[in-house]
């Protein structure tokens, strides 16, 4: 779980966000970039001494400058629904890729028939067949058909 | 369908952070707005504009006092510093001053 994989997956969500100075921000995320810069929506500003309130529309803050932020705790969860998801997405699109590209029979049958486990293990597949290049797409076409 | 090295690497950081500008400035252009800086300083100025690092261009900027004993501790005071060049590896927050008010504490009730 990396610290801004998790923050890119808190977008729309509520959070505090403290500042080096003290000041803390709590607001909804917007956006947020590599640097951990941020843009917040409907932030109460308050001041390192707790005494002064600031309401603002909008904000950009420093990446740089932050102490720390405080996501909901539903977060975990829901970045993680998130990650199976593009896991999946990913696998099944190099698998596609490797098929493509080797028009493997035994490739084939597996992509048909089974999923989870051994789609992990014909991945290595997938890559080397992603080097082959454009000309084992047509191949494989031809392949198939004659099966 | 994908053959390239650099959509590979793509696919594999489906939804990670990015790169460019998270903070469209033009639609502040020529509105007020308050900049804070590293170290305390606040000033609130017209934005005239801005580069890709953040730079900034303000004009009739004014400069929101501190107490020189207490830098967090803004006097109320104010001083004109003209048209401003703002260095953007010094920033710290940026915010619309159209639509910001001060408010009584709202977490008072939750404590």
């Amino acid at each position: 779980m990396l610290p801004l994989y998790l923050l890119t997956a808190a977008k729309n969500q509520p959070m505090l966000v403290e500042l080096k100075s003290g000041e803390t921000l709590n607001g909804h995320l917007i956006n947020c970039d590599s640097w951990m810069n941020l843009t917040l929506r409907d932030v109460i500003q308050s001041s390192a001494g707790g005494d002064q309130f600031l309401l603002i529309p909008e904000c950009y803050v420093r990446g740089n400058h932050i102490k720390y932020l405080r996501l909901p705790d539903e977060i975990m969860d829901q970045v993680k629904e998130a990650n199976i998801q593009n896991m999946e997405q990913r696998n099944f699109n190099r698998h596609n890729q490797g098929r493509n590209n080797r028009g493997n029979f035994r490739g084939n049958k597996r992509y048909n028939n089974q999923g989870g486990r051994n789609q992990n293990q014909s991945r290595g597949q997938g890559n080397q067949g992603g080097q082959g290049g454009n000309g084992g797409y047509n191949r494989g076409g031809f392949n198939n058909a004659t099966q | 369908m994908r053959s390239n090295n650099n959509n590979r690497r793509d696919n594999n950081k489906p939804d990670g952070p990015k790169r460019e500008a998270i903070l469209d400035l033009s639609k502040y252009q020529d509105k007020q707005i308050r900049v804070k800086f590293i170290g305390g300083r606040q000033v609130i100025g017209t934005l005239k504009g801005f580069d890709q690092l953040m730079n900034l261009v303000l004009d009739d900027v004014k400069e929101n006092l501190a107490d020189p004993a207490d830098d967090s501790k803004l006097l109320g005071k104010a001083r004109s510093l003209g048209m401003v060049v703002v260095r953007g590896p010094s920033l710290l927050t940026v915010s619309p001053l159209d639509g910001s008010e001060i408010i009584d504490n709202p977490f008072a009730a939750e404590e």
